[in-house]
Formats: C-alpha cells, structure tokens, sequence
C-alpha cells in the first residue's frame, strides 16, 4: 500500500507539472496575442484580426488545464453554509465521497467531451479566422476534464494526498502568513 | 412537478455531501438537459464550449494576472506610504488613510480578499499602535477591503457583463461613483469616529518622496481607466496592456518581482481560473437552456403581473440579494442569478448596467454579513480575533454600506451620469 501512495504522489507530481507546464505556455500566448494587437493598431493603425481568437484559444487551454491546479490548490468554489450540519464524526467520509463525486463527474464530463470532439474531427470544423482545424483546441476539454478525474480518484483512494482547505487554513495563520 | 423535486433534492444532497459549485451546477444542468429537454447530452459540453469561445471572457484572466503581479510586491506599502503622507494633518488621518489606501489597492489588485490582507498587514498594527479602538480598526479593514469589489477592474463585474451581454465598459465606467460614494461613506465615518484624534503636520518631503515611490503603482488605475473611458481601450484591451504594464513596473523598476517568480504568480492565477471559469461554462450552459426554453420571459411574464412598479423590484431584489450574499459566493451568485434577474429588470426599464452595479453592491455587502462573509473569515484568521468581536466591530460599517446602497439602488444617475 506503501508503494501504491508513492506512485500515486508521483502521479500527482507529474499531472501538476503538465498542467503548469501547459497552462504558463498558454497563458504567455494570450498575452502576447492580445498585447501584439494593442501595439499593432496603435503602430499601425490596424490590428491583428486573428489574434482575439487566438487568445480565446490559448484562454481554453489555461482555464481547462487551470481546473486540474485549482484542484491541487484546494481553490474550488464550495457552497459552506452546510457544512456542519451533517455529524462531525462523518467527516472523512464525507471528503472521500467528495473526491469520488469529483471524479465520476468529471470522467462523465470527459466522455460527453471526447463524443464532442470526435464529432468535429467527423465534421471537419474550422476556425472562422484562422486557418485551424477546432478539434485541436476542443480536445483540451476531455483531456483537462480526464486529468482533474484521475487527480480526484487519487485523492479519494489515499485521503491523505488531498490538499488542505485554504479558508481552514486560513483560520490558524497570522497577516503574515495569510495568502 | 417530480423532476422539480428531484432536482431540488440532487441539489441539496450535494451541497450537504460539501461537493464544489463546479459538481452542484454541472449536475444541475445535466439533470435539466436529461429530464426536460430532447438534445444529446453532449450538448452540454457543446454550450459549455460556446460560453468559452468567446473574445469578451478574455478580460478576466488579464485583469486577475494585473493584479496578481502588482499585489507580489510592496505595492501596498507604496499607496500607504502616499495616502499616509497626504492624510497626515487631518484628525484621524490614518483612519482616512486606511479606506483610501483600500480603495486604491483594490482598483489595481481587484480583489477584495487581497485588499483586505495586503492593506489591512500594514494598516492593521498601525492604527492599533496610533491609539485608535481595535473594534473600528478592525470594521474599518473589513469594511473597505470590500471595494475592490465595486472599484474597476471588478472582477464581479466583468462576470455580470457575460452573463448578460451589458457592455463591461459601461459597467466599470457606472461603478466609478458609487464606488466614490461609498468611500466617502467610510471616509466621514472615519472621520466623525475620530474626531478627537490628534492631527499631525503635513510633511512635504515625506509626500514627495512617497509619491516618487508611488507614481508607478498610481499610475495603473489611470492607465486602465482613462483608457476605458477616453474610448482609447476596450475593456480586453487596456486589460492587456495592464498585464504588460504590471510586469514591465514589477520586473524593471520596482524589481520585486523575479523573472522566476513569474512563473509562480501565474501559476496562482490559473488556480483562480481553473476555479471560476468552469463554473462560468456550466452557468451558460444552463442559461442556454432556460432560454431555450422560454423560462426567463416566462419569469417576465409573471413579475409584470405581480410586481407594480421598479421601485417595488428593486425593493425585493435588494433582499433577496442580501440574503443570497449572506450565504453564497459572489461570483456563483452572479453567475447563477444575474441572467435571471436582469431580464425582469429590464423589462421594468430598469437600466440593466444600473442594475448591475446594484447587484455588484448588494453582493459585496455579503462580505460584511454574518455568518459566512468572506472578510470576517479572513479577517479572523489574519487578525487573531473572535468572530463575534469581528462581526460587532463591522456592523456600523454594515449600516453605511446599506445607506450606499439604498443611495446606489434610488438614484439611478449614481451609476449612469457617466456612461456616454
């Protein structure tokens, strides 16, 4: 079992880094796509007509592969008016059924999104403005949705690899440790 | 009437199961699609990817990177140093100093939370060590790191403008003076609270040297919003310069930011994206739907029979939203609510950005509300004090708040003077 929660962890480890990976390059496009067409029209009087949709584009990719780091840093939008009123003693339960939930519906997501691609793949879809196929952008969806999946079975199998809730931790730091 | 039910019920089980917004409204809108609609269930994914190709979401992860990058350095204690130095020789000055300080961070920043912590690390010890209460110290820190939420870039506020097509442009520039409003608001308080608090005298050289120190960062809101409003820049766009602006001041002049630690502060605004912008996908997706199926003109429909008048609306609105605040997250709330909410607005000809911005109000006074305003969480943890000691020392800001918004919600003009 040991041996089982390491590799899980270098899992996780590697998922953390693909996702950082993808999400800085990603993100580095999209302000250089979006900068180049300030600076472009105010050079030249023109702008760049592919490069809102390029950003869009690079945007798919940092908020999909954005879903697989907010997991990692615990910063999902939670409802918490809740929370305590269900027994205190049913806590890490209840966590492992949240990872579990996560992850089925994330897999769920990745399937409808893998159908969705296919499909443009079929169709043959376009970019309206740029001379690219869609699916290479859509895929982003099944592939980020699939990753967070797996990332969420993990933390449901070895509870102890899940990251800590920021606001509980929160509670305990001083200004100077606060995020 | 059975699917409402069980819809209903799915909703509350995994709220109770602590599961992510993402989990609640994703099942949500798959049960919706399944139960009441014809389509595959890809069609889901298929709206989700409509709401994500879309050139106006790209403000949001620009403007939240601007303000990641300008809130890693000491920023923060610049715009004190400034607002300190200019305050100085008014009775109660550093209180003064406190809300302006927020109010100026948070337009650069554009959070509520970093406001809070940021300013109030600084601010907090300071007011204590000047002699001022600890209950007003600390309802004033709590109370206006809530700007950020209503000074542009508001991140609420480009959610808003999304979900309902309203020009975010409009929206930033109709949040500048009910914004001003409510700093004065904070401002006179401060003022009438510590009206017997020694004045100091203005030191010139201090000013000069901290506003040398602090042009840079006084600079950004300048640039993003005489940008906006000179019509010079859309929203997205002077977004993107902002992004190139605070890496250019943070890197090559103030240089407290590495080239290595780019990484990292991007690395943190993804996290914050990979939060907010599936929620935001799946919102549309259900919004699609509903409207689709005609659910907001029916929502219309039966308003218009029951509701009178505007004021009558926005009367209930205001409640419901303050409830709603109390209880839910800003941005779910918008996400969730504003596409409902602003058709029946609207067709009460009420200016839809009017609306928006008392919306925006109402929210952000959810985080001054007990028991789950963010500010007081965070401002418990951060400051070492009991909760009740926090939710007491912010109540009468919690009053003048409600007096802005009142302010806000009866005289339309507030929001719309300045909109072309």
């Amino acid at each position: 079992m040991i041996l089982h929660r390491q590799t899980a962890k270098r899992i996780l480890r590697g998922l953390d880094r693909v996702e950082r990976g993808a999400t800085t390059c990603a993100f580095l496009a999209l302000i250089a796509a979006m900068f180049m067409d300030v600076l472009s029209r105010e050079l030249t009087g023109v702008g760049l007509h592919w490069a809102r949709q390029a950003g869009v584009y690079a945007n798919v990719f940092v908020v999909m592969f954005g879903l697989g780091l907010a997991s990692a840093g615990g910063t999902h939008i939670r409802p918490r008016f809740a929370d305590n009123w269900l027994p205190a003693r049913w806590g890490p339960v209840i966590e492992r059924l949240q990872d579990g939930l996560m992850s089925l519906f994330c897999l769920f997501i990745a399937g409808l999104g893998s159908q969705l691609t296919w499909e443009s793949i079929r169709l043959g879809e376009r970019s309206t403005l740029l001379p690219v196929p869609i699916w290479p952008v859509l895929v982003a969806i099944p592939v980020a949705f699939f990753l967070v999946g797996m990332r969420h079975a993990i933390y449901a199998a070895w509870p102890g690899l899940r990251p800590p809730d920021p606001l509980k931790v929160n509670d305990k730091s001083t200004i100077k440790g606060a995020p | 009437m059975m699917e409402a039910l069980l819809l209903t019920g799915l909703i509350a089980a995994l709220i109770l199961l602590r599961q992510n917004l993402l989990v609640i409204l994703g099942a949500a809108v798959l049960y919706v699609y399944s139960a009441y609609g014809d389509d595959p269930l890809r069609f889901v994914v298929l709206d989700a990817w409509h709401a994500l190709n879309k050139d106006i979401l790209l403000s949001l992860p620009l403007f939240i990177l601007a303000g990641q990058v300008m809130s890693r350095g000491a920023m923060a204690q610049r715009l004190v140093r400034l607002v300190k130095a200019a305050s100085s020789p008014i009775p109660g000055g550093l209180a003064v100093a406190t809300v302006l300080s927020c109010a100026l961070f948070a337009a650069i920043s554009g959070s509520s939370t970093v406001t809070l912590l940021a300013v109030g690390g600084i601010m907090y010890p300071a007011l204590l060590r000047e002699g001022y209460s600890k209950s007003f110290s600390l309802g004033t820190i709590c109370a206006a790191g809530t700007l950020g939420i209503i000074v542009p870039p508001s991140i609420p506020l480009i959610l808003y403008g999304v979900m309902t097509r309203t020009s975010i442009t409009d929206l930033f520039i109709a949040g500048l003076l009910p914004a001003l409003v409510l700093t004065l608001l904070m401002s006179g308080y401060a003022l009438w609270f510590n009206r017997r608090m020694p004045a100091g005298e203005l030191d010139w050289r201090e000013l000069w040297a901290a506003l040398k120190e602090g042009v840079w960062a006084l600079f950004m809101p300048i640039l993003i919003l005489g940008g906006i409003y000179s019509g010079h820049f859309t929203a997205t766009e002077s977004a993107a310069v902002a992004v190139v602006y605070a890496f250019v001041v943070e890197l090559c002049v103030h240089r407290e930011l590495k080239l290595a630690d780019s990484h990292e502060v991007i690395a943190g605004t993804t996290r914050v994206l990979g939060a907010l912008f599936p929620v935001l996908m799946f919102a549309v997706s259900l919004n699609t739907f509903l409207t689709y199926q005609q659910v907001p003109m029916a929502a219309v429909d039966w308003f218009s029979g029951h509701v009178a008048d505007q004021r009558s609306f926005l009367l209930g609105a205001n409640l419901f939203l303050l409830l709603v605040g109390a209880v839910m997250d800003i941005g779910s709330a918008v996400l969730i609510l504003a596409p409902m909410l602003e058709p029946i607005a609207r067709a009460l000809a009420i200016d839809p950005v009017h609306f928006g911005i008392v919306m925006i109000v109402n929210l952000e006074i959810g985080y001054l509300t007990p028991p789950f305003g963010l500010n007081l969480i965070i401002a418990m943890g951060a400051f070492k004090t009991s909760f009740l000691e926090t939710c007491k020392s912010a109540l009468p800001f919690l009053g003048l708040m409600l007096v802005g918004l009142l302010l806000v919600s009866l005289f339309p003009a507030l929001s719309l003077l300045l909109v072309g």
